[in-house]
This record gives structure tokens, sequence and C-alpha cells, in this order.
């Protein structure tokens, strides 16, 4: 069964399961797993957060829960349609549609907040129900050829700046690639460095130019090339609390999303740099560390996603050296020398 | 030039208590244009509730009020009471200080000036002569006679200009006065509000009033019982002041003024006698015309510093609670009502008294200000309204100081509700002449409230079952509203039809229905 039939029984199944109630004489409720901090822990053997196996009840014999399994239920016939129809609504799209329900929304994030509750109860993620994301994903260049509906593209031959992952990431087909590995980079300046420099050439490698945080369609992408492709994935990032976060919300996905994270987590991606070992190895120009960067380095060291022994120590040591450095600082030795001498070097190290 | 004294006494003159009160008529009450009507009310309506119980009889009064011309009105009262024999007609409505108001007795009358002060009122207003027209019985049949008099203010005595007798088929008065310088309001102060809160109070009383427009409002019985007299007491001694011992003495038949202390005085033993005869050294067996002013005030003096039992409290009759709430309906026709009497007390060590209070919420309770109600106070001295002074009175002051946010009431001034009280007393201590006020003794602030909490707790238990009634109405709403649309759109989901759902509706919105299945039984 493919993912679109798939949805489409998950969502028929929500609404026989309240039929049946009430043919049982039965109040209907819906379990809805919580999603409160409480019920989001960290799972060993998958590498990132799930949810726990705490549930909220709706009930339709409640006053105060009858108009959330209200707008449910109309969602979920909206996504319904929406998925047979091969179409797509935003988020923003689907609140302005719920408009002329029988059961409305008071603001957005009411009907955000539902749209997560449909996701952690049928245990799919919004895309797979036709909902979409207003931004776009990352970029990609390389030698991968994919099929988009009727479209075949190269992401060697679209344009300098790659293909844009879209929204729609799972209704994409890899068709074909002549890569040995991915390089995720944190920064469009250092995607356009690797490009001018052929580094997809010497290192036969598909460079994602991340845009900061990835959104949810390039890690879902990055997961399928890891996963269908069997390619290594490394990520490149600034050296700095937020720059290491970035890449572990790739490798271990994030606790917001706890619910879909094994749709979306890498597990096996690794972190190329800018480590703090990095930082004195290569003598890098830098800049000291602001408070805030300080608590936010002594939060990573609490959390789980960052016990590996390789963490703390980087962690550890760049609380001591109390100095953070760009991506882009290599070029103080010249604007080739990330391709020619840094990357090289680390891809040899983790490789080994 | 100088005068000799002989000639500046030639203008001095004795005067007579009708010429007394004629110069100085704010002493009866007689102050502003609409508090002088709504005297002129008071004092004929407690007179024929007063004549009528006496006698047994329900009290059932006629009143039409017309008006002439700006200010001046024709006033015609008309009672079912046993009616005034003809020699005492102009005594009645002429002579001040008549009648038998001069007891220690609980009693409706405030000034003991009553219809007299009316008939001088509407005399020295207008000039008119008053008409009169009793019925009354005489060996079993009714004899009626009609007279118009005037007021001889100098003699304090009446001068009849007309009289005849005439056929009447039942007992009562009738009395026509003219008056000016007086104003008909509905304010709170006003004639009809008086009528109005003296119906609360007097349930087993019907008025049926005509107002200048030509209304007629029917104030109908909601009671046929005839409140039980008052039977007089004595005085108690924490009671009582020199002077009154003082009058005691002057118009008492006793030879000693021990005798006299113990049969005009409750509470008063042969023992306590000799121990105020030991502590003051007065010998008590001196004849009491002798007892001279200095001896008297030691004598209450000593009073205060003894132990007497409480005084009885035989004397006095309350509304009591069934009576109260059967008035508040009648006339307010509420949602909720709740009243209760207190158990007799005193205050000041000595004068019994009992507090009542009643509560209505909803229907015609509070008063209406533009288009927001009021909460309204409605204040009440042994059965009789009290509607001016409201500030200083001890009935105001009592209920202020309840913390209505635990009743339930967020807002006293906004909530539509009227607070009734009663005091009962056989010397209600009031704080003015005006006797609108009662001054505020500790023990009756106490009484109100504790009344009054009492009567609330009662409000606030009904109006949380009022709120929950609501919300489970709205419950009920929400379910019958989105159990239909819900279901119709998880069928469509389920691509399937709409399942009886009757029952699972019935379960969650708590009605009970019966099921198939116990038909089925």
């Amino acid at each position: 069964m493919n993912r679109k039939d798939i949805a489409i029984n998950k969502l028929k199944s929500l609404g026989e399961m309240i039929i049946e109630d009430v043919q049982k004489m039965k109040v209907p409720a819906i379990k809805v797993p919580s999603r409160g901090t409480s019920n989001i822990v960290y799972d060993d053997v998958k590498r990132h957060y799930v949810l726990g196996d705490r549930y909220g009840k709706r009930s339709l014999g409640n006053v105060k829960q009858i108009k959330k399994i209200g707008q449910m239920i109309y969602m979920a016939n909206f996504c319904k349609e929406l998925v047979r129809s091969q179409k797509t609504a935003t988020l923003r799209e689907l609140y302005y549609v719920s408009e002329g329900w029988d059961v409305d929304f008071g603001d957005q994030q009411e009907s955000n907040i539902v749209g997560e509750d449909l996701e952690v109860t049928l245990g799919m993620t919004r895309e797979d129900l036709g909902l979409m994301p207003e931004e776009d994903g990352a970029s990609v260049y390389g030698e991968l050829t994919i099929q988009e509906g009727d479209l075949e593209i190269n992401a060697m031959k679209a344009g300098k700046s790659g293909y844009t992952i879209s929204p729609t990431i799972d209704e994409v087909e890899f068709v074909d690639h002549d890569v040995k590995r991915v390089i995720a980079v944190e920064t469009m300046g250092m995607f356009h460095r690797m490009v001018q420099e052929n580094a997809y050439k010497k290192f036969d490698t598909l460079i994602v130019g991340l845009k900061g945080q990835a959104a949810r369609a390039t890690r879902r992408f990055l997961k399928r090339v890891n996963e269908e492709l069997n390619l290594p994935v490394y990520v490149c990032n600034d050296g700095d609390p937020w720059g290491f976060h970035i890449a572990m919300v790739i490798i271990s996905g994030s606790a917001k999303l706890a619910h879909v994270n094994h749709e979306l987590a890498t597990p096996n991606a690794k972190f190329l740099g800018v480590t703090a070992s990095d930082i004195i190895n290569y003598d890098l120009p830098t800049d000291p560390l602001k408070d805030i960067d300080v608590l936010r380095l002594k939060e990573l060291l609490k959390d789980p996603r960052y016990k590996d022994e390789f963490w703390k120590v980087e962690i550890k040591k760049m609380l001591k050296i109390g100095k953070k450095a760009e991506q882009q600082s290599f070029s103080k030795y010249g604007l080739e020398y990330v391709v020619d001498t840094y990357f090289p070097e680390k891809l040899e190290e983790l490789e080994q | 030039m100088e005068r000799q004294a002989s000639e500046l006494f030639e203008e001095f003159k004795e005067l007579t208590a009708s010429e007394f009160f004629r110069r100085n008529k704010q002493m009866l009450g007689f102050s502003g244009k609409i508090r002088s009507l709504t005297m002129v009310f008071h004092e004929l309506i407690t007179n024929s509730f007063d004549a009528a119980e006496e006698a047994g009889i329900l009290p059932e009064i006629k009143i039409d009020l017309k008006r002439l011309d700006k200010d001046h009105y024709i006033l015609r009262h008309r009672d079912n009471g046993p009616g005034i024999p003809e020699d005492f007609i102009t005594k009645v409505f002429c002579t001040m200080f008549a009648g038998s108001k001069f007891r220690n007795i609980q009693s409706r009358g405030q000034q003991g000036l009553g219809c007299s002060g009316c008939v001088l009122l509407s005399q020295m207003t207008t000039g008119k002569p008053a008409r009169v027209t009793s019925g009354y019985k005489v060996n079993g049949e009714i004899k009626g006679v009609q007279m118009t008099f005037k007021m001889d203010v100098k003699k304090n005595q009446g001068l009849i200009l007309d009289k005849k007798e005439i056929p009447l088929d039942s007992t009562g008065v009738c009395i026509e006065l003219h008056f000016k310088d007086v104003s008909y309001s509905l304010s709170e102060q006003g004639a009809y509000e008086y009528i109005r809160r003296t119906m609360i109070a007097n349930p087993h009383a019907k008025i049926t009033f005509r107002d200048p427009t030509g209304h007629v409002y029917i104030f109908d019985r909601a009671s046929e019982e005839i409140p039980p007299l008052p039977k007089e007491v004595l005085p108690h001694p924490r009671g009582v002041t020199a002077d009154d011992l003082i009058f005691m003495a002057k118009h008492t038949d006793k030879r000693r003024f021990r005798s006299m202390l113990t049969s005009n005085l409750s509470r008063m033993s042969t023992k306590r006698v000799n121990e105020i005869e030991e502590i003051t050294g007065i010998d008590l067996n001196k004849r009491p015309k002798d007892m001279k002013w200095e001896e008297a005030e030691q004598i209450v003096e000593t009073f205060r510093k003894m132990d007497f039992m409480a005084p009885p409290t035989s004397g006095l009759i309350p509304i009591g609670q069934e009576q109260v709430e059967k008035g508040m309906i009648e006339i307010l026709d509420p949602e909720f009502v709740a009243a209760t009497t207190r158990k007799p007390v005193t205050y000041r060590g000595g004068v019994a008294f009992v507090i009542e209070s009643g509560i209505s919420y909803g229907g015609e309770s509070g008063r209406l200000i533009g288009d927001q109600k009021k909460a309204e106070i409605m204040r009440f001295a042994n059965r009789v309204p009290l509607t001016f002074d409201q500030g200083s009175c001890a009935i105001t002051e009592g209920l202020k100081s309840i913390d209505w946010k635990r009743y339930g009431i967020r807002d006293l001034d906004n909530a539509p509700i009227t607070v009734f009280v009663n005091i009962v007393s056989t010397n209600v201590p009031y704080l003015s002449t005006g006797k609108q006020s009662v001054a505020p003794e500790p023990e009756i602030l106490h009484e109100v409230r504790q009344a009054t909490m009492k009567v609330a707790r009662k409000l606030q238990k009904y109006l949380r079952a009022k709120k929950a009634e609501k919300e489970e109405a709205m419950r009920s709403q929400i379910f019958e509203t989105y159990v239909p649309i819900i279901l119709k759109e998880a069928a469509a989901l389920a691509e399937t039809d709409v399942p009886e759902y009757e029952h699972v509706l019935a379960k969650v919105t708590r009605k009970p229905k019966i099921l198939e299945e116990l038909d089925d039984e």
C-alpha cells in the first residue's frame, strides 16, 4: 500500500471508530497521545525522541471536548479529500477553509494545534495528510535525478542554486544518482562556495544548503537519501551551540515533533564541524562566547541527545576556550581552503 | 421709648397644642411637599388599620386622590373599621393628643397626633373644612352620620358647620380633605411607594388606590389572618428616665412610692425595692407626689447598676416569617423569597425588640432606575414603612456591613433584590424627631445582620441552583447542536450512513430516555 492509501485508510478509520461506538450505544471518544513534556521521552534504541504511552481522551460526552472532536473530524474529512485528489493545502489555507464549517476555529493557532492532534492520533506527518508548511525546503546540488509528477529533474541542471526541496517531498521519487555521500551546510554562503569549488565532483557528494534550522521537508529528504539510497549524511555548521543544535535536530529530531520523529530523524547522520577541536586545530578566527551561548551550551550538556562522549568532549572544550567560530572563518586561509583542505581531512577522519 | 413689663406681657399668650403645631408643622413631619402628603397617607392608613384590628375586622381601605390644580389635591380616604360614634368625631379629628397612645405598647403610631394633624394641614393650606362620614353600630344597628367641620385651633377642638344623619349599610369612616402645598410623587419617598411598602408589612390588609391620573391600583390581601393585638407591658427599669418616674408618680393611684415602683415597672420585686432604698438612702415609703426630681434621677442611676431579668417579650407581635413572605410575594411577585423572624432580645439592657428580615429576588424586586435594576432596602418599624433619613438608620448600616459577595451578590447596589427589615418594639429608638431612622444600637445592628445573613444564605442557595440549572441547559444546548453535526461528518469520513444516535444524545445530555431494550422487557 502506498502512503496515499495508508493515509486515506487511517483517516477513514477515525470516522469508523466513532460510528461504531454509536452503533454499540457507546459515547464515542478519541484517544489523543499526550504531547506534554512529561510524555516526550528519548528512545535510546531509535536514537530520537518519541511520545510516551500517555494519552488524553476526547469524548463526545464532554462539553469541553466535543468541539475539539468536531474540529478533528472536519479536518480529517478535509484531509481525506486532499489526499484523494492529490492536492495539498497550507495550514493557513486550512484555517480559511474551516470558516465554512459548522465547527470553526477561534484562530489559526487553534487549528494548527488540532492539526497536530490529528498527526499524533493517526501517527502520520501532516505532509502525509496533505497539509504543507509555508516555507520551501533546502537547496540541493549534485548528481541526483528525481521524478516529481510528470517532471524529471536533475539537481545538477537546476541552476547554480540547485533544486529546491518541495514540501511534498514524499511524492518525489528518486530515479538515479551518482554520488557517494551527502554534505549539508548551514548557510547558503558555504553552499555556493562548495558549488564554485567543485566540491560535488571532488567528494562525489550532494550539497544541501539548509538555510538555518532544517525545514521538515529537508529533514525528510535527508532521511530518505540516507535510508533509501544508503548514502552517508554529514552536517557542517557554525561552531557554536546553535550550529550544534541544527545538526542534532537533523540527527535525533526535535522534542516538539516527537510524534513524527520516526519519519524525520536521521540517526545515522554525522556532525562534521565546526567543532571546538577544529577551532583549536585550525586556529580559526573566533568570537568570544556570549552569556546566552554559555547558557545554551550548558543546557545541551543536560540534553539526552548529547550524551555521546564526542559531544560531551566538544561542548566542554568550547566552554573551556570560551570561543566560537563561523564556518566561513576558514576563508582566513583563502577561499579554497575549506574545500581543498578542511573537508578532505574531516571526511577521512569520519569515514575511517 | 421704654416699655413696662406689664405691657410686654400683654402679648404673652398660652398656646394650645393645635396652635403650637400650626406654627411648627414640620414637627408633625409636614416638611416638604412630597413628605407632607406621605405623612397624611401614613396617619390615615395607620389609624384605619389600628381601628379595624382592634375591632377584629380585616382592614380594607379605599383611597382616591384627585388633583384640582397644581399643588391642590382632594383626598378621600374610606375604611371598613368599626366607625366613630358621632360625639367622638371632632375629638378624633380636631383635638391634638387625644386617644390611647400614651402607653408602653407596640404601636404603629409615631406621633400621637394622627388624624388631627392632617385636618390641621388641610385647613392651614386651603382654609376648607373637612367632611367625615361615619358608620358605626349601636345595639347591633348601623347608624350613619355625615358632618362638615373646621378645627378651632385656639381652643384645640372642632367647630361643626353641618351635620346630618344618613343611611349606611356598613361601618367605617370616610374622610375628605383638601390640601395645597403638597405633591404626589412616584419616588421612593412618595405616597404611592408608602402604600406599596405598607402592604408588604400588612399582608392582611387590602388597599384600593386611585391616583391623580385616574389609574386604579388594587393591592390585594395576601393573608386572611388578623394579627393579634399587642398587649401593654410594664416598662423595664432599664428603659425608664427620671422624667418617666415623675410622670408615673403624678398619675399613680398608689399610696407609697415603693408600691408604685413594683406595680408600674416590670421585673421589680420588693427585694429589689429594698436594695434601692439601701443604696440610695431615699425613704421609699413616702407618697409618690413627694418624690423630688433629684431623687428620681438617683433611682434611675441605681437601676443602671443593678441586674434585672430581661424584660417580658409577650407584648411584641412580629409579622411572622410566613406573613412577611406572603406580603413580599403579593407585592413583588419575585422568583425567590425568604424571610425570618428573630427571637426577642433587648437593647440598652431593658427594651425588648424583635428583628424580622426578608429578601426577594427577581420579579418586581429592586427599584428600576433608568433601565437598570437597583437593590431596594425597605425599612419598617412596627409594620410602618420608614421612607426618610435612610442613610443614618441602623437598618441601613447593618445591611451595608454585610459581606454580600459571600452570598452570591457581587454588588448589592446593582442587584435585583428587595431587602425587607422590620423592627418590632414597644419603644423603637428613633434618631430624630422625624422618627424615620432607627438609632444604631449595637444589639439592633447585630440582630439586623444575623437575621438578614440567615435569609441571604437561602438566597445564595437559590442563586447557585439557578446558575447550575442554566449551565445544565447550556450544556444540553451544546450537545444538541454538535452531536448531529459531528456524527454526520464522521459518517462522511467513514463513508457510511449516519447511524441512529438518539440514545447517545440522550446519554450525553443526561436526559433520561426510554431505550428500546427497556421497551422489550
